[in-house]
């Protein structure tokens, strides 16, 4: 805002005390993902609006990608690198079924993830994975990862915008955290879990600003994936 | 110092030094609520038409799903406030105390430009660390006014204003459907629509639009004009929740051996 | 990541500027103000009509360039002390009293102010005048002044069409143009071009909007 033009000298730019504005390679484009698994299913829940600062790009981008008939990938953080990931991934996905001459089994996917993520452990993608899918007994599992790597198997996860609200609940509701013993623990059947799930959403919708427009889940059961839409808050 | 700074009045600065040394020293300050906000007003035919969206945010958090950010200054003259919470809150609320007081004086209504004035000298003396973006509208004996006020102290005067991280959204409306002496029923479907566009394109608004109708003879609070982002599903189903089971359990009685007695005293009724 | 910062929100906590084109020349009688229109926070347009032409007395107004909320600020205290002042002395005063008043709450307080300011009128002792008041706070008395992003790219324009004793339409014309042609370089110049005209017999404010802007090269 040189308004007048008189000549400013950059306060400290001469002995290069002031620290200029870098290019930043990375952007937060929202986006929360969800897990829930059951005895003979997993669902995968993510919401479909794409942030930027206080902008919404595009309500309806989907941040899931199905690896095979029975096991998902869901993926929030920045979208770019999303893309970059979902690539990679596919890929590695496509090599193992030539090399091997089968598919990869849930576990396979969830190992690969974690050192595809780690091989930019000093570049990483900007992402917040989870991993879901059906065991070789046809059990539901799901996998949480961080940024670069690190992951756990669980029944439940949920990760990106979202997860400091409704993580507690999931932890209540489905892991029955808060009592010692795990004593009268429930079983969730498919359409209790779908129900916990877009009530989480619609009430993460309501305090999280990033979180909004569609949600979409998948059920994966014996029979293959089937996806329902639910609508969110559009504000 | 403590009553002294009570009874000089103003903000108390007791904190300011060693806040800095804390922050140099890498504590990190807490972060104020602010109001990630679309507020609009417009000039139509007999008055003024206020409008507001009802989020109040903290980063990606929503503070409040309903706060009311039309604040009252004087009868005829009503504020919306963007910015931070508190200041808008704070500023508004002294500057109608004080309009209050000189219309006890003078018996006279309260005028806009006078709010205007008080309003700007007050963020200009703090040199924008007040951080409240104001529309400011109200109708006196000069007819409608309309105004904005910015967190440094600099005014507008226009036909039709927007503030806040929605007002680009609502501008937007604002500019293309805008036009010269509108209808009531025009001034509010215009300022509905200017504050919808920033409920749904700024993630920092949300919620109900709220407006206010100023005219010379009334004014007219209308709280949830539009109410289009209350909770749209619930599960029917209740929640249940883990027991904490009783593990032992002891239970101590109160010792019913121990009576008190009161014995009464004569008093002396008159001195003696 | 921070949000404000993820979607260039700057805008909202920067300080109003009047990245502006303001300019006024002394002519046969009197002098001519102009000014654009345009207001921003960074690259928004916060008011595309702003009148920066304010006035201080009855024949003496003022061109603001810099923050809006400086220049509002000093030219309320310019125009509460000089009408103080008028009283005392029983006439209005002259523009040179006010360009000194101007330039000294520059200069005092130049290290909190941004301030570029363009004071011009008409009095019975000296006629039309124009004060020059820059951001340090020096008061230079020009035939004409120019001031503002926009001014940089008009000193050729305005040395080479310049007269003494030009007349009043010649004069406005003059401003006009050289508004324009800096209006149409500077991105933060922009709008209607408001003009004050002040002489012996009175005040005429005019502005110009669209095709009454005059249109130069537009080939590149």
């Amino acid at each position: 805002m040189m308004d007048f033009g008189t000549p400013v000298l950059e306060p400290g730019s001469a002995n290069g005390t002031k620290q200029v504005p870098q290019f930043n390679p990375y952007q937060d484009n929202g986006g929360t993902v969800a897990s829930i698994a059951g005895d003979d299913y997993v669902i995968v829940a993510a919401d479909t609006r794409f942030t930027l600062g206080y902008s919404i790009p595009t309500r309806k981008i989907s941040r899931v990608l199905k690896i095979n008939d029975k096991v998902m990938l869901g993926t929030a953080g920045m979208q770019a690198d999303t893309c970059a990931l979902h690539k990679v991934i596919s890929t590695r996905m496509r090599m193992y079924e030539h090399d091997n001459n089968k598919r990869m089994t849930f576990n396979a996917v969830s190992q690969m993830l974690s050192t595809v993520l780690y091989y930019k452990r000093f570049f990483p993608y900007y992402t917040f994975n989870i991993v879901a899918g059906l065991d070789d007994k046809g059990e539901g599992w799901v996998c949480g990862y961080d940024a670069i790597g690190s992951f756990e198997q669980r029944k439940i996860v949920c990760n990106g915008a979202g997860t400091k609200l409704m993580q507690p609940v999931f932890d209540n509701q489905v892991d029955w955290a808060q009592s010692w013993d795990g004593a009268g623990k429930p079983n969730l059947s498919l359409e209790q879990a779908t129900d916990l799930m877009k009530d989480a959403f619609t009430s993460a919708a309501e305090r999280e600003i990033t979180v909004g427009d569609t949600l979409q889940i998948y059920k994966i059961t014996k029979d293959g994936i089937q996806l329902e839409e639910f609508e969110l808050k559009k504000d | 110092m403590e009553s002294m700074s009570e009874r000089s009045g103003g903000f108390s600065f007791d904190n300011v030094a060693r806040n800095h040394v804390l922050e140099e020293k890498g504590m990190k300050m807490p972060k104020a609520a602010k109001t990630g906000t679309t507020i609009v007003g417009v000039v139509y035919k007999d008055g003024v038409v206020l409008g507001a969206d009802t989020r109040a945010t903290s980063e990606t958090t929503v503070f409040e799903k309903y706060c009311e950010k039309i604040h009252y200054i004087a009868p005829n003259i009503y504020c919306c406030g963007a910015g931070t919470a508190a200041d808008t809150e704070h500023t508004t609320a002294m500057i109608a105390s004080k309009l209050e007081l000189h219309r006890l004086d003078t018996g006279r209504q309260s005028r806009v430009t006078t709010c205007l004035t008080m309003l700007k000298r007050h963020l200009f003396q703090y040199q924008g660390h007040v951080s409240a973006a104001l529309v400011l509208g109200g109708v006196d004996l000069h007819g409608p006014h309309l105004y904005t006020v910015y967190p440094h102290g600099s005014t507008d005067a226009l036909p039709f204003v927007t503030m806040g991280s929605g007002s680009l959204a609502a501008m937007a409306v604002f500019e293309s459907k805008y036009k010269d002496d509108m209808t009531l029923e025009e001034g509010k479907q215009i300022v509905y629509e200017a504050i919808s566009a920033g409920i749904y394109n700024d993630m920092g608004s949300g919620g109900n639009v709220n407006l206010c109708v100023i005219t010379k003879d009334k004014t007219e609070m209308l709280k949830g004009y539009a109410k289009e982002n209350m909770r749209p599903w619930r599960k029917s189903t209740p929640y249940t929740f883990p027991k904490t089971e009783v593990l032992t359990s002891k239970i101590d009685k109160p010792r019913t051996d121990i009576s008190v007695v009161v014995e009464s005293e004569k008093m002396e009724v008159s001195a003696s | 990541m921070d949000v404000m910062e993820a979607g260039g929100m700057d805008w909202m906590q920067n300080e109003h500027m009047l990245g502006t084109s303001i300019m006024a020349v002394v002519y046969d009688g009197g002098v001519v103000l102009g000014a654009d229109s345009r207001t921003t926070t960074g690259s928004y347009i916060a008011n595309r009509v702003s009148d920066k032409i304010s006035p201080i007395t009855e024949k003496i107004f003022c061109c603001r360039s810099g923050s809006a909320a400086d220049t509002q600020a000093i030219s309320d205290y310019v125009r509460y002390y000089i009408s103080m002042h008028s009283l005392e002395i029983g006439e209005e005063p002259k523009v040179a009293t006010v360009g000194k008043m101007f330039r000294l709450i520059c200069y005092r307080n130049k290290a909190n102010l941004l301030a570029g300011i363009i004071c011009a009128g008409y009095d019975k002792h000296d006629g039309g005048q124009v004060y020059n008041i820059t951001l340090g706070g020096s008061i230079l008395k020009q035939p004409f002044a120019i001031s503002g992003s926009g001014s940089s790219y008009i000193y050729g324009f305005c040395d080479s069409n310049f007269k003494e004793g030009m007349g009043r339409d010649e004069a406005e014309q003059f401003v006009i143009r050289a508004l324009a042609l800096a209006m149409s370089r500077d991105g933060s110049s922009g709008g209607v071009i408001r003009t004050v005209t002040i002489n012996e017999s009175g005040v005429d404010r005019k502005y110009y909007s669209g095709k009454d802007i005059p249109g130069f090269y537009e080939g590149w």
